[in-house]
């Protein structure tokens, strides 16, 4: 614990940006193969919701973190978007937008209530890599710790409700308890993501890296380890670049990260170009 | 109550905006929601953002690009985003869902780096983001007088077609219908109607315009027909409704529309709870 306390600002932004690069792809890649990588917007969305609010209270409890009230509200959204998708039999997919959309127009409501700075809300919204607190490191470390143990005892069942949930359920896992305990896991994820990158570039890290990933890999193993390779090269490639070019550290970020997506894509087009002119050759 | 928008000049600009932004986004919405595009709507309000952005830091470091209004930049970036998720989803056989949140974070990362770049978070980006009352002038009542005029004006020619191709896009192409053109003049309507809506609620707020009230018109309605009639009628609703609480209780404009349209889903679906109303069987005929 000494250690924690004894980082300057800066190294406690890259200690936060290390361990979420790390756990974002992990939780990137289980919703990939689940189909629902765009729940991540939808709940990022609404733990700005749970932040907003969590800042009201911190009007009248200053010894609140708003960090914990946007973890409740985003794993209630992750339940909600459940519930919907029960309501809207035929229409599924509304479900994320209905929850996106109401998150941000509560959040907007009240932090238009709340009084506060422009600059704050900036934070949350964009991230701010010198804005983390010793406590703010200390939940992203413990909630990232959480996630991958989690994560670690429950691989297996995880990988089998992932690809097969028929099968899962038919073989004695309990498929809507491993299933809550996902939403668990994306909700914490995203929560302790957003300090850093910013709630509205929470799902880039998300969905970029393992974009990325998926161009290459051959197996489901090799999806988490190239994801977490990006992921990390696009979290210290985009604080270096903020650091240098002063911008926004969530954008420098997620730049990063598309500039790797399209990298990706280049050398994978390479790659197929090549295969192709070595087919001919075997031909001829 | 409402009588206090017509005692300023900007506030009964800003109001009559409000009032064709409840008529189009939800007309827009229904067809949005019916073709399953509903994720869309919030993709092309986020690159809209890109956009603003990017006029933003233009007009910084060359005063001439200031004279044009950031809405155009942002309608334009839409158009252009929903083009590169069309490429994404060739890209990824396997798993066309990624293209959506793919660009959409990437849209507002690259916009994030804009704004930095323009030195841009201020008040100015507050407004873009979540809408503000006051930013409707006389010039912009008028562009939006005449956009909303074309793209109901477009609606109205092409309702068959477009009707065809919600429910039924496979016998649409097989019929002759243009689906490839139809679809590109249907993104660049949404496009418009994100760049029109934005300037009152906010970007991030415009998508909840266009799939709330649809989404509580659809327990409702029981023909397409009434699936508009509804969805306009909770739209306006929720504007008018939320204008005014904005304005007596100084909360944001925007915020204040999404949470009455929040209330009439939710008014709607425990109504279906009480009655035990299924899903209307309508919605299911694609």
């Amino acid at each position: 614990m000494d250690i924690i306390l004894n980082l300057s600002f800066l190294e406690r932004g890259i200690a936060a940006g290390l361990l979420i690069g790390f756990i974002s792809p992990v939780i990137g890649a289980f919703l990939l193969v689940r189909r629902m990588t765009i729940i991540s917007e939808g709940l990022s969305h609404v733990t700005l919701t749970g932040i907003t609010a969590g800042v009201l209270v911190t009007q009248v409890a200053p010894w609140f973190n708003p960090l914990y009230a946007g973890f409740l509200f985003s794993l209630g959204g992750s339940l909600l978007i459940e519930k919907l998708r029960q309501v809207y039999r035929h229409f599924e997919e509304l479900a994320i937008p209905i929850i996106l959309s109401g998150g941000v127009g509560v959040s907007a409501l009240l932090i238009s209530l709340a009084d506060t700075g422009y600059t704050e809300w900036y934070a949350y919204l964009f991230g701010s890599i010198i804005t983390v607190t010793t406590a703010d490191l200390g939940f992203i470390f413990l909630t990232g710790a959480a996630a991958l143990i989690v994560i670690l005892l429950f691989y297996k069942e995880l990988v089998s409700i992932s690809f097969d949930p028929e099968f899962a359920s038919s073989s004695g896992i309990g498929v809507k308890k491993i299933n809550f305990l996902f939403s668990v896991l994306t909700a914490l994820v995203i929560s302790m993501s957003m300090k850093v990158v910013g709630i509205l570039l929470v799902g880039a890290l998300i969905a970029l890296p393992t974009a990325a990933a998926i161009l290459f890999a051959k197996s489901f193993r090799q999806v988490l380890i190239l994801g977490i390779l990006f992921g990390e090269a696009a979290v210290v490639g985009g604080i270096t670049a903020s650091y240098y070019l002063n911008i926004a550290t969530g954008g420098a970020i997620v730049v990063m990260g598309v500039l790797l997506l399209a990298a990706a894509f280049f050398v994978k087009k390479l790659q197929n170009l090549w295969n192709r002119s070595e087919r001919k050759e075997h031909a001829a | 109550m409402i009588d206090v928008f017509f005692q300023y000049d900007f506030l009964r600009y800003s109001f009559y905006t409000s009032l064709m932004i409840g008529i189009l986004a939800p007309l827009v919405g229904v067809f949005i929601v019916v073709r399953r595009l509903a994720l869309l709507a919030d993709t092309l309000s986020h690159i809209t953002l890109t956009g603003i952005a990017f006029s933003m830091m233009m007009a910084r470091y060359y005063p001439a690009f200031a004279a044009i209004n950031p809405v155009y930049t942002g309608m334009g970036f839409a158009v252009a985003g929903s083009l590169m998720i069309e490429q994404l989803r060739k890209s990824y056989a396997y798993y066309k869902e990624l293209a959506i949140p793919v660009i959409l974070s990437a849209g507002i990362g690259i916009g994030v780096v804009f704004i930095s770049l323009a030195d841009g978070f201020t008040t100015d980006l507050f407004n873009y983001l979540f809408g503000s009352v006051a930013a409707v002038s006389r010039n912009d009542f008028t562009a939006v007088a005449v956009l909303t005029a074309v793209v109901s004006l477009l609606l109205l020619l092409f309702y068959k077609e477009l009707f065809f191709l919600s429910f039924d896009e496979e016998q649409a192409v097989l019929s002759g219908i243009p689906a490839r053109a139809l679809h590109l003049m249907f993104i660049v309507i949404t496009a418009v109607v994100i760049g029109i809506s934005m300037q009152i609620v906010g970007i991030l707020l415009v998508s909840a315009l266009m799939t709330l009230p649809v989404a509580a018109a659809m327990r409702i309605a029981a023909s397409f027909k009434q699936l508009f009639l509804f969805a306009v009628l909770f739209g306006e609703l929720s504007v008018i409704a939320g204008m005014t609480a904005a304005f007596y209780a100084d909360a944001a404009p925007g915020g204040m529309i999404v949470v009455i349209n929040l209330l009439i889903l939710g008014a709607v679906l425990s109504a279906d709870r009480f009655l035990k109303r299924k899903e209307k069987p309508v919605w299911t005929s694609s």
